[in-house]
């Protein structure tokens, strides 16, 4: 009796588990409507492989998607994370052909490495649209279109800010000793904001001291900033490529006893940074323990969707297409600042 | 021949191991930059005097490993295993203690429960988890490491479903004295913590028979029984109390930042508790235990984790050289390996005499 | 009644692996069964149980290295970690260094070999603790990764792109898209080398002496020392083989990712146990089955797939998923073992 029971007591563990899988699988039925061929024609299934969920601008980056799509009912998005990894984002892809997709949205991981599971996408047939970071493929016509940030420009506009603001304050280039706390190294956005800063560096003879990793996030910013700060003792200006770096370093920078402000003349180590997207870090901006954010606008969700309802309606969209961005800042010192000719408006962060 | 013999019990002593590690890492950092043991007292951002140094920061970092390790031993001891999961509990902790603290809502301005609450409700969670374990090992009879190895893999999980996925920042500048400085205190926080306890650990092991029973369990689970022990119990009660340990643990963890990250907060930190506890001279394989050589294997971690950093080692390849000093310390304390010494010793004594 | 009978019958029968393997195969199939039933549309198409296949070769490869390490009652948690240290001096020797296919699969092989000689020897000869050992093989591994590059790339060098980028297309699998494009299956070398050491390892635990011997030395050292079994080299052989595997799929990995990142293979090492434990190996030792290995890694990847497919937050929802499975399977383990004992 005893052996009948354990039988039945595993046939029921079984069925629970189908039962479970089931479950899952039905949940599914309201938001992809895959198997059922009446409505697929209706619909336009898209499915948005995102590279992570790293940092406050990339999740406002995936709520603006997936906002966009369903305000539209004739839109289904299918949404993956591919937590930082360029293997996840592949397998994704793959499936999303698989589950036969109308318009694949990728925000890639790294630049390289992309030819061959954008090659089956497109003999899928299946148009794919870059968001964010740019992909580095042989032939560019394995991707439609891009819609996303012109990082160099960013770059560029921080150090602007940076040269008129110590220059109002008087201080000579030789003064300024700049740590850089970078991005994940191959991004785009690392490569841009990079850039920006070391041609300035070299152009305006500013003492850039070095250039290391923070991974986009706030813990190896706190970490890579206290080891910094511990190397050298004359830093003024921290340079970090992303919010949650800049909040990290101010962190580590209070813990050592030192004051995040703009008064580097005073003995003050100077935060900039970049994206203004957390509510936190423009706080902090606000209390000037970030003196300048260069905006690294994460709408894309809407241009991305217009793209897709060109694409539908048998056009062709154009295709590098950038978003508007701005400079924050809480010093009125600087009011405007000269990229290449053009002038930009600084706008001003009151309490 | 006296002599001898202090030599011997010192070396047969488990605290000798740890300590010698201990010793070798401060001569190794004497050497190197004797500014090492320098402890300063500056004051903080807010006006507060706070002591900063090396040693200040070992005591600082390693009290999360020290209580940890308490538990772990308690669990090796009597499961003969280890849990993997306490990193992901921690999580999970921490996740509840945020809930219950902003509520639900990510950015609240006032705390909406006391923080005693929200510890007491992390100490229930991380007790829940603990006993989860427990009772997967004591009653269904599963290897300690794999039945972990369900929250270890779910945990992490579990603690964003809590607060949906999202990051709340405690407003309180109360709760971050946890993890950091009680304003007029230049002591850090988490020492005291450690400290209490300790000294309930002590307690607890002085008056009570838990420390007895749970080696019996360990040396041998049928001979504990027929003695009248219930090891079922036992082996529940010690991962209820590494549940407890977890719940402290995650208390510093959240308050040094006010928030939590869910995939990286407290990452392998199971890992470093169960080194601690190797460290400490303890059989992995459960039964004799000493407490006070798993903490101070705690702080080994710690100290070489520091040193290395003082070094500049990058923190991802912190772990090649951790893991050269483990094996180095491991291999050294294995019993064939002492054994061989031993004989190597015996071998070489006559030979001294007929030379002299 | 008499149905009853037969059928608790055909229960006796079964060994305790059988048990565990035709439990795990039976669920298999009943999740991809229901996959295919309540989700249709990606599962119903043959590719998309070769892209599981594709994308987890390495880790077939991995969980048989394990299930034979666990089989003789040890553990190796160190695979993740050689897995990336491989793929990431692969990739350096491949791009900085102007390596051949040749030399990095030798340095492969290589890795594992010594991964499994320095392991082997602190497990079987001076009688350390596998987890331990492993612990610190894992850090090991992990952080020379680092230190051999800090910055995950992709490999450029024309004649591995080649290699990675070879497809073996299984005829008359393939489907056609909504947009009526003929789209054909296939699968990549790896899953070739994985399913080849499947079999070969099936061969060696069944057939031959030092297959029984492992079984042995897990199921009871004192008998399998009096039977006249070498204990100590047999764990050292577990070893040795679970560490060269992990080597193979190391390469294997590299090969499908094409690049190198310390943060390759993250977790791993669990994932292998967990497949393992799903293939109805027990980690007590003595029982266990190559077969339920694959079968294990494949119902993993299948729930991963239809997290995925369902269009959950897949880095939440698989870890539950795969927590809840694997707690079910221990459940039954537990039910099964408790069984035997009491006849």
């Amino acid at each position: 009796m005893k052996k009948n029971a354990s039988f039945a007591m595993i046939m029921l563990l079984l069925l629970a588990l189908f039962v479970g899988c089931g479950s899952t699988a039905l949940k599914n039925k309201t938001n992809n409507d895959d198997g059922n061929p009446q409505e697929e024609d209706s619909i336009i299934t898209v499915g948005f492989s995102q590279l992570g969920a790293e940092s406050d601008w990339r999740n406002a980056n995936t709520r603006s998607m997936q906002a966009s799509f369903a305000a539209d009912d004739n839109y289904a998005l299918l949404y993956k994370n591919g937590q930082q990894k360029q293997t996840n984002q592949i397998t994704a892809i793959r499936m999303f052909i698989q589950q036969g997709v109308d318009y694949i949205v990728l925000a890639p991981v790294t630049e390289s490495g992309w030819d061959s599971v954008l090659g089956e996408a497109r003999d899928a047939g299946i148009p794919v649209i870059l968001v964010d970071r740019r992909v580095d493929v042989t032939d560019k016509n394995l991707y439609s279109c891009w819609v996303g940030s012109d990082f160099e420009l960013e770059g560029k506009k921080m150090a602007a800010w940076i040269k008129s603001y110590t220059e109002s304050i008087g201080m000579v280039p030789e003064d300024l000793h700049i740590v850089n706390i970078q991005g994940t190294i191959g991004s785009t956005a690392q490569i841009g904001r990079t850039r920006g800063l070391a041609n300035a560096a070299r152009e305006n003879g500013w003492d850039l001291m070095e250039e290391i990793t923070g991974d986009f996030t706030e813990t190896k910013g706190r970490e890579v900033m206290a080891a910094l700060l511990k190397r050298f003792d004359n830093i003024n200006i921290v340079y970090c490529e992303n919010d949650n770096e800049a909040m990290g370093a101010i962190d580590a920078i209070e813990a050592a006893g030192l004051k995040a402000g703009p008064n580097i003349k005073n003995g003050d180590i100077m935060v900039v940074s970049f994206d203004g997207v957390n509510i936190e870090a423009l706080e902090y901006a606000k209390q000037g323990k970030i003196s300048c954010i260069a905006e690294c606008n994460p709408m894309h969700g809407p241009r991305v969707k217009a793209l897709i309802d060109t694409l539908v309606s048998g056009q062709t969209p154009d295709k590098f297409n950038y978003v508007d961005e701005k400079v924050f800042s809480s010093i009125s010192r600087v009011k405007k600042i000269q990229v290449d000719g053009v002038t930009y408006d600084i706008d001003l962060l009151e309490d | 021949m006296k002599n001898q013999n202090i030599l011997k019990r010192l070396v047969s002593n488990q605290l000798f191991i740890p300590l010698i590690a201990l010793i070798l890492l401060a001569v190794i950092n004497l050497v190197n930059d004797p500014g090492f043991f320098k402890i300063t007292l500056g004051t903080n951002n807010a006006g507060n005097p706070v002591l900063s140094g090396y040693l200040i920061t070992i005591l600082d970092y390693g009290s999360e490993l020290g209580i940890l390790a308490i538990g772990m031993t308690l669990v090796t001891a009597a499961s003969g295993g280890q849990d993997i999961s306490v990193g992901a509990t921690i999580a999970i902790a921490g996740s509840a203690m945020l809930r219950v603290l902003c509520g639900g809502n990510s950015r609240p301005e006032t705390i909406q429960a006391p923080i005693i609450v929200a510890f007491l409700v992390a100490c229930v969670v991380g007790m829940l988890c603990g006993a989860f374990n427990g009772i997967l090992v004591a009653v269904f009879k599963i290897q300690p490491m794999i039945a972990t190895l369900i929250l270890f893999t779910a945990g992490r999980s579990i603690a964003a479903w809590i607060n949906n996925n999202e990051l709340p920042i405690v407003p309180d500048p109360k709760f971050s004295y946890f993890g950091g400085f009680i304003p007029g205190i230049p002591i850090p926080t988490t020492v005291f913590i450690v400290i209490g306890c300790i000294i309930i650990i002590a307690l607890v092991l002085k008056f009570t028979n838990l420390g007895l029973y749970t080696q019996a369990v360990g040396i041998n689970e049928s001979s504990a029984r027929l003695n009248g022990i219930n090891p079922t119990a036992i082996k529940v009660l010690s991962f209820v109390i590494l549940g407890l340990c977890v719940a402290v643990a995650a208390l510093i963890k959240v308050s040094r930042l006010s928030t939590i990250n869910y995939s990286v907060v407290a990452k392998d930190i199971e890992m470093d508790a169960i080194l601690a506890v190797a460290l400490g001279g303890n059989a992995l394989s459960g039964g004799k235990f000493n407490m006070w050589a798993s903490i101070l294997g705690a702080y080994v971690i710690q100290f070489l984790t520091t040193t290395l950093y003082k070094f500049n080692v990058q923190s991802d390849a912190l772990a090649a050289y951790k893991a050269v000093v483990v094996i180095l310390l491991v291999v050294f304390s294995a019993p064939t390996v002492r054994e061989y010494f031993r004989n190597m010793v015996k071998k070489l004594a006559p030979a001294r005499k007929e030379a002299a | 009644m008499k149905k009853q009978n037969e059928k608790t019958s055909i229960f006796n029968r079964l060994s305790d692996t059988n048990l565990l393997l035709t439990i795990t195969i039976v669920i298999f199939f009943l999740m991809y069964l229901g996959a295919i039933i309540f989700q249709g549309g990606g599962f119903t198409k043959p590719q998309m149980l070769f892209n599981i296949l594709n994308s987890n070769a390495a880790l077939i490869i991995t969980s048989c290295g394990l299930s034979i390490v666990m089989i003789t009652g040890g553990i190796d948690i160190s695979v993740g970690g050689v897995v990336a240290l491989v793929s990431m001096c692969c990739a350096v020797y491949l791009d900085y260094h102007d390596g051949s296919i040749l030399g990095s699969i030798l340095i492969a092989l290589g890795i594992g070999l010594l991964y499994g000689l320095v392991q082997g020897f602190l497990v079987a000869v001076l009688d350390i603790q596998p987890f331990i050992v492993s612990l610190a093989g894992m850090f090991f591994a992990r952080g020379m990764t680092t230190i051999v590059n800090t910055a995950p790339f992709n490999v450029e060098d024309p004649e591995f792109t080649a290699l990675k980028d070879t497809r073996i297309i299984i005829p008359g699998m393939g489907s056609y898209t909504r947009k009526g494009i003929y789209v054909p299956a296939y699968v990549e070398i790896g899953v070739i080398v994985a399913l080849i050491i499947v079999i070969l390892l099936f061969m060696v635990l069944r057939f031959t002496k030092l297959g029984r011997s492992f079984y042995a030395v897990g199921g009871n050292k004192q008998s399998a020392l009096m039977l006249g079994i070498n204990v100590r080299r047999t764990k050292f052989l577990s070893h040795l083989i679970c560490s060269v595997l992990a080597g193979i799929a190391g390469y294997v990995y590299f090969l499908h990712v094409g690049s190198g990142s310390a943060s390759h293979a993250m977790g791993m090492e669990m994932n292998a146990i967990a497949s393992s434990i799903i293939g109805g190996t027990m980690l007590t030792g003595g029982v266990g089955n190559i077969i339920g290995t694959l079968f294990g890694v494949m119902s993993l990847c299948t729930i991963q797939a239809i997290v995925s497919s369902a269009g959950l937050d897949d880095a939440w929802w698989t870890g539950i998923t795969i927590a809840a499975m694997l707690c079910i399977f221990l459940l039954i383990q537990s039910v099964v073992m408790a069984q035997k004992k009491k006849k």
